[in-house]
């Protein structure tokens, strides 16, 4: 019957509680991240990369690039005509209790060319997975949510390259409302790794594509809780001989995120300096010519601070790169420094309740037409009836 | 007035009084105030005849947020206008039905059924329509609608509808109807006639 508000009174005040006095905590935090972020872009470039070396491969912290750690860059030129493209997805996960077993994925996308003053094209796409190959994997086990997910964000870079491709001659850019690097890729887990592997290396290939149209590419992710930066500014601060797993580990700057640091160093319209992700995810991405850069980036006046990514042949070409610096910044301009594209993109590809309703009726229609009973587990059907009972509120 | 029927939306609520379109706005599309329009029921057997007399446009956070700024980018303007999911809504009075046996100035048998197709009356259907004028009475009697201005745009646009020579009489017959009809309101009548005279 829901939540029991009465004893979650207590919990709620000892939550507001510690949540005030961490942000003050944090608040102490910052301004000696930001002086250690200082002191690290002093270090010889060399001596940085050699405790990062030391580090090992499980260490997960930004790597830095040629750009002095510290500094901030302004916007460049608007550029007088952009295309920008945007994609997001949305999906109905297999469910075992419903008639049938299936999954769909929804895909928006939307073009909008800055400085034309046309209307955007957009684009829905809607894919229904119910083949054997597509529920089960080779030993037999159903699909899990993370593939799902997987494949989404495999169907949302397809998106974008098609787009990207048949405006190949134009100056575009193409953001994607999500990381670059496939992290479901990591986590659909064991039983289906070699199709995840064969979903890697198509997203791999998709990428190449876009690299192709010579379109930018950015991974836009809004309110990042990533703390890598603050990872190599920690690791920057140890003594060669004292870097090991643990010490790596043991940060001084838990509860902080490299976005409160940026929050405070990026004036408006800056980004930070380019960094790469350690991730070891980013090794499959470095092979395929495709290593997964980022900065941080102040899109508007009110401290939103994002952080972007950007494949390596972004990250090396400087017209590009400012061009997802200013194309990114001019579609934030009319939505509160998130980008307009990424707004209408999300629109079309997410699934109202109402619209979802419709899709099980129509199934449940086809099922029948095919002489097929549909029926809902005992489980789901008993959800549905408790679910609509109205609980009396004083 | 198009000179063919033109798809105007879809019915999306409707009763025996009336029913509700919505549509993708569309300026081509875009139905009138006063016009009348059609929808099928009875699985085809009738159509429904509706007076159009309130025409909306649905807002959300999104156009909010966008209105409230200084300046819009054209773009994202015309995507406002022309793409993003928020339909037209029109709401029509049901002044009568056509069949098998012509046009009807009465309530329909049925109303039509949700995602019917609406259709913008033809000239020649509308004219058809009109040479009766039973249906001024079910506009009277509507409630909560600006009656008196529906009525005046509603005959108004059935005279442009006929032949430049026959405007004139047909506004005098009807306005002799109307004075029938609310001859115990003389302020009211005296509104309308005014109106029809001024927009002759």
């Amino acid at each position: 019957m829901g939540i029991h508000l009465p004893s979650l009174l207590p919990q709620m005040q000892e939550f507001g509680q510690a949540l005030y006095e961490r942000s003050l905590e944090l608040s102490a935090t910052i301004p000696k991240a930001i002086k250690a972020l200082h002191l690290t872009a002093e270090l010889d470039h060399s001596d940085l990369q050699s405790k990062i070396k030391k580090a090992g491969n499980r260490w997960t912290g930004a790597i830095p690039t040629g750009e002095t750690l510290n500094l901030t860059f302004p916007s460049p030129a608007t550029p007088q005509s952009l295309h920008v493209i945007g994609a997001d997805g949305s999906q109905i996960y297999p469910d075992r209790h419903a008639a049938a077993f299936y999954y769909l994925i929804n895909i928006g996308s939307i073009v909008v060319s800055h400085g034309s003053g046309e209307a955007p094209t957009i684009q829905q796409e809607s894919k229904l997975f119910y083949k054997l190959e597509d529920l089960y994997d080779e030993a037999g086990h159903p699909v899990q949510n993370a593939y799902v997910n997987l494949r989404r964000d495999v169907a949302e870079m397809k998106t974008l390259a098609e787009r990207a491709e048949s405006l190949a001659s134009e100056q575009t850019l193409a953001i994607l409302d999500n990381s670059l690097l496939l992290w479901m890729a990591l986590q659909t887990g064991g039983s289906t790794s070699r199709e995840t592997d064969r979903t890697l290396q198509q997203y791999l290939k998709l990428l190449d594509r876009l690299h192709s149209s010579e379109a930018g590419l950015a991974g836009f992710i809004d309110r990042p809780r990533s703390v890598s930066v603050l990872a190599l500014i920690h690791l920057a601060g140890l003594p060669n001989d004292q870097i090991t797993q643990d010490t790596v580990r043991l940060t001084p700057f838990r509860g902080l995120t490299d976005r409160a640091i940026f929050t405070k160093l990026l004036p408006p319209g800056h980004r930070s300096a380019l960094f790469i992700s350690a991730s070891p995810l980013n090794r499959d991405f470095r092979t395929a010519g495709h290593e997964v850069h980022f900065f941080y980036l102040k899109t508007d006046a009110d401290d939103t601070v994002v952080r972007v990514e950007i494949p390596t042949w972004v990250a090396q070409d400087p017209e590009l790169l400012n061009r997802v610096h200013a194309g990114i910044l001019q579609d934030c301009q009319t939505t509160g420094g998130f980008p307009y594209t990424l707004v209408r993109a999300h629109e079309l590809a997410v699934i109202p309740p109402q619209e979802r309703a419709a899709f099980e009726e129509m199934l449940q229609r086809t099922l029948l037409g095919h002489g097929l009973r549909p029926t809902q587990s005992q489980k789901a059907l008993t959800k549905q009836l408790t679910g609509q009972r109205k609980q009396h509120r004083l | 007035m198009p000179e063919s029927p033109m798809m105007i939306g879809r019915v999306t609520r409707c009763g025996t009084r009336g029913f509700v379109g919505a549509m993708q706005i569309s300026e081509n599309a875009l139905p009138v105030f006063g016009s009348l329009c059609q929808s099928e029921a009875q699985g085809g057997r009738s159509h429904v005849v509706g007076l159009v007399y309130d025409i909306s446009i649905t807002d959300d956070q999104f156009a909010r947020q966008l209105a409230a700024l200084d300046e819009v980018p054209q773009e994202q303007i015309a995507d406002g206008q022309l793409n993003r999911q928020v339909p037209v809504e029109f709401s029509a009075l049901a002044v009568g039905f056509n069949d098998d046996e012509g046009f009807h100035q009465s309530l329909p048998p049925q109303p039509p059924l949700t995602l019917a197709s609406i259709y913008s009356m033809a000239p020649g259907d509308a004219v058809d329509f009109t040479s009766q004028f039973h249906f001024l009475q079910t506009i009277l009697n509507a409630p909560q609608l600006p009656v008196d201005e529906l009525l005046t745009t509603a005959l108004r646009l059935s005279a442009q509808a006929r032949p430049e020579e026959e405007r004139e009489r047909f506004l005098l017959q009807a306005g002799r109807e109307v004075a029938r009809l609310l001859a115990q309101d003389l302020t009211r009548l005296e509104n309308i006639l005014r109106g029809l005279h001024a927009k002759e």
